[in-house]
């Protein structure tokens, strides 16, 4: 059993065949137990402890320790390479399964084609129809969409807000972008619904947007 | 505006993105999410259920518990981890269905549940090393190291999740971490 390693391991030539086992009892740690180093670890090693800073065997144990933890955190994403891209019946399960469960809102009065019918279109399917609206702007795709007033009493006045992101930056400015989006949303629910529709205000985001190069354009 | 325009395939989309579309009822972003982390969530439930027909099943129910309580997500760029934490809860239930005895306790002193004896020293890489070394441990020290080291979770994340005193999962990670380091010794 080695103990009392040198700080510098490797610079002594020292090679991992040559340590058979690494003590991890606190009399071989200058007092330490290895719960206190991985409690030390965890709280990024601050405030410094020169008692374990100074301690070649606590160092060393703490190598160890740093390197099961690496390994460990990279498992999971490794296996999930190896993992058999699932076939689509898998998927196909969960999206029917799913869709039993729609998130449809509520009820909005569309008008009666005769006149015994009473006609409406589900929140989710006014969503539906912003986000593809939305979509159709260069670059951008929709994230939350929310309608706010009365939607379930024709004619009362709806602010519809929009948050975009752009995925892919075309060179649009920001204001740009936020005109196309309302003006394709607001083309869209006129001509599929009947909502009196008072403003779209429309949030973009930009961070993290792919810039495309100027002859993609 | 281009007559032919160029649009985004949800597939790039960003997680928040994804999340907030799938929370209002877009099937194609929830997709989207099923494709992407589909794949690290059966790789879990591998980890923790052993090759089974039920590590299909607990993902599959996963996504489906996901989809229902995706509108009251906090942090919508953190699917992942939200994701991971369902999954976990879900393996954990489906060990409990499994053994009418209590396997989640602390009864790992009688030593690994397996019958083939761990050659870690004989691993191919550090990987397989790794891979040895886990099921070499008893299940309930597999688990916690598990939801500590590869999952990210806090001492009492995990207690909450397997319904044990965080003392108790001081302990596991204890013996643990001994465990591991013990084993790996030879793989650095």
């Amino acid at each position: 059993m080695t103990t009392d390693l040198p700080d510098d391991l490797e610079a002594a030539g020292v090679s991992g065949d040559d340590v058979e086992t690494l003590s991890l009892e606190p009399d071989r740690l200058d007092g330490h137990t290895i719960d206190e180093l991985a409690d030390y670890l965890d709280a990024g090693m601050t405030p410094a402890d020169p008692t374990i800073d100074d301690s070649p065997a606590c160092q060393n144990a703490l190598d160890a320790l740093t390197r099961v933890r690496m390994l460990s955190h990279g498992a999971l994403e490794a296996d999930a390479l190896d993992e058999d891209a699932r076939e689509d019946d898998w998927i196909t399960e969960i999206i029917t399964n799913i869709s039993l469960e729609a998130h449809a809102g509520r009820d909005i009065p569309l008008p009666p084609l005769k006149e015994t019918e009473n006609s409406v279109i589900t929140e989710g399917a006014v969503r539906s129809i912003v986000r593809r609206a939305g979509d159709t702007v260069d670059g951008v795709l929709i994230g939350r969409c929310t309608l706010e007033g009365d939607v379930t009493t024709p004619g009362a006045p709806v602010v519809v807000r929009v948050w975009a992101r752009i995925v892919r930056d075309h060179g649009a400015t920001a204001e740009a972008v936020t005109d196309a989006v309302c003006s394709a949303v607001e083309e869209a629910l006129r001509t599929h619904t009947e909502m009196n529709v008072e403003g779209i205000d429309v949030t973009i985001r930009t961070d993290g947007a792919a810039p495309v190069p100027e002859e993609e354009r | 505006m281009s007559d032919q325009p160029r649009r985004v395939d949800l597939a790039d989309a960003d997680d928040h993105t994804l999340v907030e579309r799938a929370g209002h009822g877009d099937v194609r972003a929830f997709e989207v999410l099923v494709r992407r982390y589909g794949p690290l969530m059966r790789s879990y439930a591998r980890r923790v259920l052993g090759r089974s027909d039920d590590v299909d099943d607990v993902v599959q129910e996963t996504f489906v518990a996901a989809w229902k309580q995706l509108p009251s997500i906090e942090d919508p760029s953190k699917v992942k981890s939200w994701l991971m934490r369902i999954v976990s809860r879900r393996c954990v239930d489906r060990v409990r269905a499994r053994r009418d005895h209590d396997d989640i306790a602390d009864h790992d002193s009688e030593g690994p549940e397996h019958e083939t004896p761990h050659r870690v020293v004989e691993a191919r890489s550090r990987e397989h090393a790794l891979t040895l070394a886990l099921e070499a441990m008893p299940a309930p020290q597999r688990r916690a190291w598990i939801l500590k080291e590869m999952v990210g979770q806090s001492y009492d994340e995990i207690a909450d999740d397997l319904g044990l005193p965080v003392s108790t999962v001081r302990g596991l990670l204890s013996r643990a971490r001994k465990n591991m380091i013990s084993e790996m010794e030879g793989w650095r």
